[in-house]
C-alpha cells in the first residue's frame, strides 16, 4: 500500500459569517493523480491554498510529505489558478529565481529549466522577456515554473485552462510523464475529460464539503451499474431483462435488470445469433455523474 | 511560528537588488545628481563669476528693476550713483505705471508725500501680490532708503554704516565650548555639508521604500504573488525586500559621494570634505543609524501599503497618509534655522514615523540634546518590531485580495484575529 502524501483531516476554515471550507477530508497516496473537483464556489482553490500554506485553516489538519503546511516548500510545485510571472524579466531568470526560492542551488535551476524549456518548446524564448510571449506561452511557462526545483508532490490549480488542444495534449502528456516518474500530482479542473484521461482518484467538493470521494473507476461502476455498450445490426428491441434501451448515434446503451449480468446478456446475444460488432460494459460520463450528484446536494 | 529561512531572504534581497538596479528609473534618478554637479562645473568653468552673478540675480531675494516715483521733498532725487542699475527714478505715478506694465520694471515704488512722518510708500507689482514683502525682506531697499535719507546729512562712513549695518562672522561653539570653525568654512563644514548629505539621505529614504511599493504593488497585480508565497513565508518576502532595497539607496549614495569626489578633484577633495565632518563624526554616525531607522520603518509602512492597492496606482494613494507623515518635519525645517531644540522638533523626534528625518534636520544645525538621541532611538528600534510584525499580517492578507480593497476595519480585525 503506498504511503500517504495529503493527508487532510476535518479541513474548516471561514470567512467571517461563511464557511467556505466545512469539515473536509481525503487523503493523496504516493504516485496518485488525485483530482480535486467541484463546481465554481465550492471550496477547491481554498483547500489548496491552506494546503500551500498561504492561508490558514480555522479548524482541521493537513499533512504533506508528512509535514505541516510550509514545511515541505521546497518539495512542493504549485500552479495557482491566478496566473501570473515577472513581466519585465526574462524567461530563464524567472525559472532559475523561482527554482531557488524553493532551495535549488543556481547551476542546478539553470540546467532543469533549460531543459525543461525545451520540453515545452520554449527553447528559443529563454533570453526574452516574459511580457514578449503570447498568453498561451505564458501559461505553458507558469506550469514548467511548477517543476523546475523537481518537487515530488505537484498542486495544479486549472492547468488547461487558456490552452490551444494542441498545448493541452502537451500538459496531458507531461503530467503523465511526471507519473510515471513517481510524482504524485492533486489537480483541480473543470476539463473532466482530462480528469478521467488521469485521475486515479478524485474529491468532488460542494459548499466546502466532500459528496464523492475515492477510486474513479469505482465510482463510475457505481453510477453505472449493469450497464452495457452494444454495437449491432440487429433488433434487439424484444430482448427480455432490459430495463432500458438507449441509442447513442450507432451505439445502444443497454441498462440490465439486476438479475442478468452483462456476460449473461453477452453469452444470450451469441445464442440468438445477434451479430455484435461492439460490446463493452459501460460507464457513465464523469460530467454526468458531477450534474447528477451536485444537483442532489443542492436539493438536500 | 514557521521558522525564517536566512538563505530564501538573502535570495529575495539579492533579486530586489539587481532587478531594481537595472530599473530605467533608478538610473536616471542616481545619475541626475552628479549631471546636475557637472552642468554646474561645466556652467562655473566657462563662465566663472558671470555665472554667480546671473544665479545671484535670479535666486537672490532682492527687487529686480524698480521704479521710484519721489513724492517727498527731493530726498530720492536724483538717485545715488551706486543704485542707479537698479533704481529708476520716474516722473510720477502714471509713467510708473506705463513702464511696469511695459516690463520694463518689475516693481514701482511710490514714496508717498508724508513718507517722512508716516514711512507710506506704496508698492506696484504686475500678477503677483508679494511684492511688497520682497521689498519688506530686502537688505538692499532698506540700505536704499537708509542712504538716501541720511545722505549730506551725517559723516559718509557713517551714512554707510547705517545703511550696511553688520557684516555677520560666525562661530560656532560645542557644547563644552569649544569653537568649530568661524567664518563661511566654519559654515559650510558645521552645516551646509551634513545638511544636504541629510537630505540626500531622506530623499533616499523615500526613493528606496518607493521602489518597495512599487514592487510589492507589480507582484500583486501580475499576480505572481501566489507562486512567491507558495515558496516563502510573508515575513520572509517583505524581509527580503526590505534589506534589497535597502542596500539600493545605500548604492545610490555611495555613487553620489564617488561622483561628487570626482567631480571636485578626486580623493583629495573628498578627504577635505570628510575632515570637518570628523569634527562632529557623531553627527555622521548618527545620521547612518537614523537612515538606517527610517528606512526601516518606511519600507515596512510602503510594503503594507503596496499590498492593500488593487493596482499600483492605488497603492501609491494609500501610501500617501504616510509620506504626509514624512513630510511633517519637512514642514517646520524653517524654523529650525532658529530654534531646532524648539518642543515641536523634540516631539516629533520622538514620534516613530517622523523622528529619523527630524533628526537628520537637526543634527547639523544645533547640538541636539542626548535624551531626544536617545529617546528617538530607543522608540524607534521598539517600534520595528512590532510594525514589522503587524506589516507581516496586512502584507499577507493584503496580497491575495484581488480585486477588492481592504478597508480600514477588516485590517483592524485582521491584526485583531491575528
Amino acid at each position: 500500500m503506498p504511503h500517504k502524501v495529503v493527508e487532510v483531516s476535518n479541513l474548516v476554515k471561514r470567512y467571517n459569517s461563511f464557511t467556505a471550507v466545512d469539515d473536509l477530508s481525503f487523503d493523496v497516496y504516493a504516485g496518485d493523480v488525485f483530482g480535486l473537483l467541484g463546481p465554481n464556489g465550492a471550496g477547491k482553490t481554498t483547500t489548496i491554498r491552506i494546503m500551500m500554506d498561504i492561508f490558514k485553516a480555522d479548524a482541521g489538519t493537513i499533512e504533506l510529505l508528512s509535514q505541516p503546511p510550509g514545511a515541505a516548500r521546497s518539495h512542493i510545485g504549485y500552479l495557482p489558478e491566478e496566473r501570473g510571472l515577472y513581466r519585465n524579466l526574462k524567461v530563464q531568470e524567472v525559472l532559475v529565481y523561482l527554482a531557488r526560492l524553493k532551495g535549488m542551488p543556481g547551476d542546478a535551476a539553470r540546467q532543469r529549466a533549460g531543459m525543461l524549456l525545451e520540453r515545452v518548446q520554449l527553447t528559443d524564448w529563454a533570453n526574452r522577456k516574459v511580457k514578449d510571449l503570447s498568453r498561451g506561452m505564458q501559461q505553458k511557462l507558469q506550469f514548467v515554473a511548477s517543476l523546475v526545483h523537481d518537487p515530488e508532490l505537484i498542486v495544479m490549480d486549472e492547468p488547461f485552462h487558456g490552452l490551444d488542444p494542441v498545448n493541452v495534449e502537451l500538459i496531458r502528456s507531461m503530467i503523465q510523464d511526471l507519473q510515471e516518474e513517481g510524482k504524485t500530482i492533486v489537480l483541480s479542473t473543470h476539463q473532466l475529460n482530462m480528469v478521467e484521461a488521469l485521475c486515479d482518484r478524485i474529491v468532488l467538493i460542494n459548499h466546502g464539503r466532500p459528496i464523492l470521494y475515492g477510486e474513479l473507476a469505482e465510482i463510475k461502476r457505481h453510477y453505472a451499474p449493469h450497464t452495457v455498450r452494444l454495437r449491432t445490426s440487429a433488433d434487439i428491441a424484444a430482448l427480455p431483462d432490459m430495463v432500458q434501451v438507449e441509442r447513442h448515434g450507432l451505439d445502444l446503451r443497454l441498462t440490465l435488470d439486476a438479475a442478468i449480468s452483462p456476460q449473461l446478456l453477452l453469452r444470450e446475444l451469441v445464442d440468438r445469433n445477434i451479430p455484435v460488432e461492439v460490446f463493452e460494459v459501460a460507464s457513465v460520463p464523469l460530467e454526468e455523474i458531477f450534474i447528477t450528484v451536485v444537483k442532489e446536494d443542492r436539493h438536500e | 511560528m514557521s521558522k525564517i529561512d536566512m538563505n530564501k531572504i538573502t535570495i529575495i534581497a539579492q533579486h530586489e537588488y539587481l532587478t531594481n538596479l537595472r530599473r530605467a528609473g533608478f538610473i536616471i534618478m542616481t545619475a541626475l545628481i552628479p549631471l546636475l554637479g557637472l552642468i554646474a562645473l561645466l556652467i562655473g568653468a566657462f563662465f566663472g563669476g558671470q555665472a554667480m552673478e546671473f544665479l545671484s540675480d535670479q535666486l537672490g531675494m532682492d527687487p529686480q528693476e524698480v521704479g521710484v516715483v519721489d513724492q517727498t521733498a527731493g530726498y530720492f532725487t536724483p538717485v545715488i550713483e551706486a543704485y542707479q542699475d537698479r533704481y529708476h527714478l520716474l516722473a510720477n505715478e502714471e509713467a510708473g505705471r506705463v513702464a511696469l506694465l511695459a516690463d520694463e520694471i518689475t516693481t514701482l515704488l511710490i514714496i508717498q508725500e508724508d513718507y517722512i512722518t508716516n514711512g507710506r510708500v506704496t508698492v506696484l507689482n504686475k500678477g503677483s501680490g508679494f511684492g511688497a514683502a520682497v521689498i519688506e525682506d530686502s537688505r538692499q531697499a532698506r540700505a536704499f532708503f537708509v542712504d538716501h535719507l541720511l545722505r549730506g546729512k551725517v559723516d559718509p562712513a557713517l551714512q554707510q554704516r547705517a545703511a550696511n549695518p553688520f557684516k555677520i562672522e560666525s562661530v560656532t561653539l560645542s557644547a563644552s565650548g569649544e569653537d568649530q570653525g568661524g567664518g563661511p568654512l566654519g559654515i559650510v563644514s558645521t552645516f551646509v555639508v551634513p545638511y544636504f548629505m541629510g537630505m540626500f539621505l531622506i530623499m533616499t529614504i523615500f526613493v528606496s521604500s518607493g521602489y518597495l511599493l512599487q514592487s510589492v504593488a507589480e507582484e500583486k497585480e501580475t499576480r505572481v504573488i501566489e507562486v512567491v508565497l507558495s515558496s516563502v513565508t510573508a515575513q520572509e518576502l517583505l524581509t527580503g525586500k526590505v534589506i534589497g532595497l535597502g542596500a539600493l539607496g545605500l548604492t545610490q549614495i555611495l555613487i553620489w559621494l564617488l561622483s561628487a569626489s570626482a567631480l571636485s578633484g578626486g580623493a583629495t577633495a573628498l578627504l577635505a570634505i570628510s575632515i570637518p565632518l570628523m569634527e562632529r563624526p557623531e553627527v555622521l554616525l548618527l545620521a547612518v543609524v537614523y537612515y538606517m531607522l527610517g528606512y526601516t520603518i518606511y519600507a515596512i509602512l510602503m510594503a503594507s501599503a503596496g499590498s492593500l492597492g488593487t493596482t499600483a496606482r492605488e497603492s501609491q494613494q494609500i501610501a500617501s497618509v504616510f509620506s504626509m507623515a514624512a513630510a511633517a518635519p519637512f514642514m517646520v525645517s524653517s524654523f529650525l534655522f532658529t530654534n531646532p531644540n524648539m518642543t515641536l522638533a523634540r516631539i516629533m523626534s520622538w514620534f516613530p514615523l517622523t523622528g529619523s528625518t527630524m533628526m537628520i534636520l537637526r543634527l547639523p544645525m544645533a547640538e541636539v540634546p542626548a535624551v531626544d538621541i536617545i529617546v528617538s532611538i530607543v522608540t524607534q528600534v521598539t517600534s520595528i518590531p512590532i510594525m514589522l510584525w503587524a506589516g507581516a499580517k496586512v502584507f499577507r492578507m493584503g496580497l491575495l485580495m484581488y480585486g477588492k480593497r481592504a478597508t480600514l476595519p477588516e485590517v483592524i480585525q485582521r491584526l485583531r484575529e491575528a
